[in-house]
């Protein structure tokens, strides 16, 4: 792994202790390799949009976030609180890119989603035409 | 509150209601810190602060917060 992946892997570990502890459930790593799948973007890629880059190309955003979504929701790599953490995940960073958004209108995009039926660039497409 | 002093083997122990430990998130194995100061006969509990390694952003991690907080009512219902 390059030393962004495990920082974002910690980040997400994180994030998914602060949600857990939040709302009183469990928290932790259900499936290490889950994981790792979310943080490895093809070409040893990773999601350094949550590292605070200001990516200079919104598609690259919308790519890492569509990776994301998918790879959490498909894989649930966390004991509890998957699709918290990604929704957490994504307020946060489309907030931080300063794009706007309907809070509601991702929440119901992401509590819907089937992995078995969008793909990531699916979810990459529907972010690009949502956020914007 | 008060508890009483109670034999833990040879030692001597005292019981932590339920409603503390939840509170501070205390579980079976939990490491806490001990404080006693016996100049004015206090023993205080408190939860250990972890720091952070270097590679965690403070600044990032509280902005993530901020947000958490800020949509606790639609992030705590949506994994149930």
């Amino acid at each position: 792994m390059t030393d962004n992946q495990k920082k974002e892997l910690k980040l997400l570990c994180f994030v998914n202790w602060m949600v857990a502890r939040k709302f009183d459930d469990d928290f932790g790593v259900r499936d290490l390799d889950s994981l790792k799948s979310v943080v490895n973007l093809p070409g040893n890629g990773s999601l350094t949009c949550f590292l605070g880059e200001r990516l200079s190309n919104r598609k690259d955003l919308y790519s890492q976030l569509g990776w994301f979504v998918y790879y959490m929701i498909s894989g649930e790599p966390f004991i509890s609180k998957n699709r918290s953490v990604v929704l957490l995940m994504l307020i946060w960073a489309l907030n931080y890119y300063r794009l706007e958004f309907d809070v509601e209108a991702l929440t119901d995009f992401i509590i819907m989603l089937d992995p078995l039926k969008q793909g990531n660039s699916d979810i990459s497409l529907w972010l690009s035409n949502n956020c914007r | 509150m008060r508890r009483k002093i109670i034999r833990v083997g040879s030692s001597r122990g005292i019981l932590l209601p339920r409603e503390v430990t939840k509170a501070m998130h205390w579980e079976f194995g939990t490491e806490i810190d001990l404080d006693v100061n016996t100049d004015r006969k206090e023993v205080t509990l408190k939860t250990i602060k972890v720091s952070l390694p270097d590679d965690y952003n403070l600044e990032h991690l509280r902005g993530i917060e901020e947000q958490l907080n800020l949509h606790a009512d639609v992030l705590g219902g949506i994994d149930d």
